[in-house]
């Protein structure tokens, strides 16, 4: 399979995607409506950071199995 | 000769599976299974429904389940509305990337955990409207209000049409009705229902449907790779790019990354997430923004890919019997979910499969019946016939539960002239998302956003997504992205990033030549006012100290004033609280979900009579208590 198939979605998809998760982390960070002074912010914002390598991870395992299973 | 032979084969094939389907429809143990499913369903809901009191429990739910028990609910709404149907057809057709759609709801989350979230909670916004004419005035409001209806009463449609489609291959060999017979009778049972049950019925239901859907899901997998002989033999029979979790990027107009990244990850995502009343009436019946979160990030990481799989899997074990020569590879998709699993499951188990299903859709359909309800109540009549008694809005909410069922009836019938589910979907979907979308992103997180800049995004916004569907050569194809333009539908899913980017520029021009409103004016409505809308919540300083929760007996103490409850000293430090903190006292049984629940206010003065909460009458009445079993009192704000 070539390169555009497997990974041009893969890659289109974490940074434009990207470029809308980590602005719109750092708009509620700005706004003050993340205050990581707060216990239970400061945690939701690592939930937030994890969730998204998580997702990440699932598609980045799905293109390798189907490349190499 | 050869293409004669195998074109009767195929045929053969496609009428032995519809044979199989028939067959099932007339089997007694079928029906049995299905009208006993149905049963146990309503039924379930029904005996939560003696736990509404008032409208805000009609509606709402009354502000106190668990984010376990609001991810289940979330899972029925979400997996009803994506139908078996609609992504088995898909998965058939293209493989593991029928998921992508279940996997890009991450990207917009912040803004809903720290943004609409605390908003709408802290600020007891009931419903989309109503939030549009306290941050804007009442014309958006009006504006915001048609939109909405349309959007909800397009989806009820949907649901019907897809249930309908769902029993049609077996309705209609044995009692020869039609689809639109079809639809009536579905709609009739939808409309009985949640006329009676509200959100507490509707929220007990989805979350029995909503583990009975993962397993149906999950149980029709093990069953096609049974068939197979093991992961390995349905692995080997899959085509190798039909293993791909992401579509291709841009050269299948019918399915295509990129247009889908735009049309269900951008503006779907948003719309599921931000402007969908039925998920927000959900977010509301949670005890707390906490629990509320909780729901949300473990339904988007978890929950949703595991209902990916349930939901496509029928369409890749279609796929690989086509390559085994099982069926033929000309059968319709959107027949698929029914043939594979007439082929794999006993009768018995084809009924339970048929039930899960279209029960899963009468799901999605009362959530949405039940939310055009809210809206119409609480944005249109209590604007007409204020300060009348609750019984009074309960009936009438019940009456426009009827009516919003039958104009749901006439939807479904509009979007039968379309060639799929999907096309249908997508059709009504994307010209209706886009100018609600903008003008909630924009009015949450976008100070400058003014009133007319409102206006702008509903009618130069609609305007435009108007002329783009006339000219879609001239206005959408700069935004094509390479895709080419089919003959019938041209640009279907790219068309929703065109229609963003007229409603953004609409709303943004406009905004920045008129005067917006001040931060008073819009206190507590964006993000950059949220401590404002905390206090309101509170009606004092919040408190953030960390605290524990403690678990005591409980009586009622008639002296209280209402909406107190009073606890000793100890336990006010080991909660960190202080006089007049909000508190949650909840029956110690996890398993319970909140059901015996109430919110309630710290009184001032500490009693001295130790391990014990005293509740004021109302506090008791309110939380549904029972005697003798322990409460867990925790700090709230």
């Amino acid at each position: 399979m070539d390169f555009n198939r497997v990974w041009l979605p893969y890659l289109y998809l974490y940074g434009v995607g990207g470029l809308f998760f980590f602005g719109s982390l750092a708009l509620v960070v700005r706004s003050g409506a993340c205050d990581r002074t707060r216990f239970a912010d400061r945690r939701w914002f690592r939930v937030l950071f994890t969730g998204f390598l998580w997702i990440a991870g699932l598609h980045l395992a799905g293109n390798l199995l189907a490349l190499f299973l | 000769m050869l293409r004669l032979l195998l074109q009767q084969a195929s045929d053969s094939d496609v009428a032995a599976a519809k044979q199989i389907a028939a067959e099932a429809g007339n089997s007694p143990v079928f029906w049995v299974v299905v009208v006993g499913y149905f049963v146990l369903v309503l039924g379930f809901g029904a005996y939560f429904a003696r736990f509404n009191k008032s409208t805000s429990d009609f509606f709402f739910g009354g502000r106190r389940f668990k984010w376990w028990l609001i991810t289940m609910s979330i899972v029925a709404t979400g997996v009803g509305s994506h139908s078996f149907l609609k992504y088995s057809s898909m998965g058939f057709e293209h493989g593991f990337s029928s998921t992508m759609t279940y996997m890009n709801d991450w990207f917009f989350m912040p803004l809903f955990m720290f943004g609409w979230l605390p908003i709408i909670y802290f600020m007891r916004v009931r419903s989309i409207p109503e939030y549009f004419e306290r941050r804007f005035n009442r014309p958006v409001r009006v504006l915001a209000t048609i939109s909405l209806l349309l959007y909800m009463l397009g989806y009820i449609g949907i649901g019907f049409l897809t249930m309908a489609k769902t029993l049609h291959p077996i309705l209609e060999g044995t009692l020869g009705w039609s689809l639109m017979e079809i639809i009536w009778v579905v709609a009739l049972v939808a409309g009985v229902y949640i006329t009676f049950g509200g959100q507490t019925a509707v929220i007990f239901t989805d979350l029995l449907q909503g583990f009975i859907l993962l397993f149906a899901g999950l149980a029709l997998l093990l069953l096609g790779l049974d068939w197979f002989g093991g992961l390995g033999a349905f692995w080997a029979a899959l085509p190798a790019d039909f293993k791909l979790p992401l579509a291709s990027f841009n050269d299948d107009p019918g399915f295509n990354f990129v247009g889908i990244f735009w049309q269900d990850a951008v503006a779907g995502s948003i719309g599921f997430l931000f402007i969908n009343q039925g998920l927000i009436m959900r977010f509301l019946a949670c005890k707390s923004v906490n629990e509320g979160r909780k729901a949300a990030a473990v339904n988007v990481l978890f929950m949703m890919p595991l209902s990916a799989i349930a939901v496509g899997c029928a369409g890749w074990i279609g796929r690989g019997m086509v390559s085994q020569g099982a069926l033929p590879a000309d059968t319709s998709p959107d027949d698929v979910f029914t043939l594979v699993t007439a082929l794999v499951a006993s009768k018995a188990g084809f009924g339970f499969f048929v039930a899960a299903v279209t029960a899963a859709l009468m799901s999605t359909v009362d959530t949405l019946i039940n939310a055009v309800a809210a809206v119409f109540v609480n944005d249109v009549y209590r604007l007409a016939a204020p300060r009348r008694d609750d019984k009074h809005y309960l009936k009438v909410a019940m009456m426009v539960s009827a009516g919003a069922t039958v104009l749901g009836v006439g939807a479904a019938w509009i979007f039968t002239s379309f060639d799929s589910v999907y096309r249908a979907h997508g059709a009504f979907h994307s010209t209706l998302t886009p100018p609600l979308v903008t003008a909630i992103l924009l009015g949450i997180f976008w100070r400058r956003f003014t009133t007319a800049g409102a206006v702008a995004t509903f009618v130069i916004g609609g305007g435009l997504i108007v002329a783009g569907r006339v000219w879609p050569l001239t206005l959408i194809a700069p935004f094509s992205h390479g895709i080419p333009a089919s003959e019938s539908h041209p640009y279907s899913y790219i068309g929703a990033l065109y229609n963003l980017v007229a409603c953004f520029g609409a709303a943004v021009v406009v905004s920045l030549f008129t005067r917006r409103r001040t931060d008073e004016q819009t206190d507590g409505m964006t993000i950059w006012t949220l401590e404002t809308a905390r206090r309101a919540f509170k009606g004092g300083e919040p408190n953030d100290a960390r605290g524990f929760a403690l678990p005591l007996r409980w009586r009622v103490e008639p002296g209280l004033p209402e909406g107190a409850v009073q606890v000793d000293a100890e336990a006010l430090q080991g909660m960190a609280a202080g006089a007049g903190d909000l508190a949650y006292v909840c029956d110690k049984r996890w398993w319970l979900g909140g059901l015996r629940s109430a919110h309630a206010r710290l009184h001032a003065e500490p009693h001295a009579l130790g391990e014990v909460v005293l509740l004021a009458p109302d506090v008791f009445e309110a939380g549904h208590f029972q005697e003798g079993r322990i409460v867990i009192v925790e700090k709230e704000l």
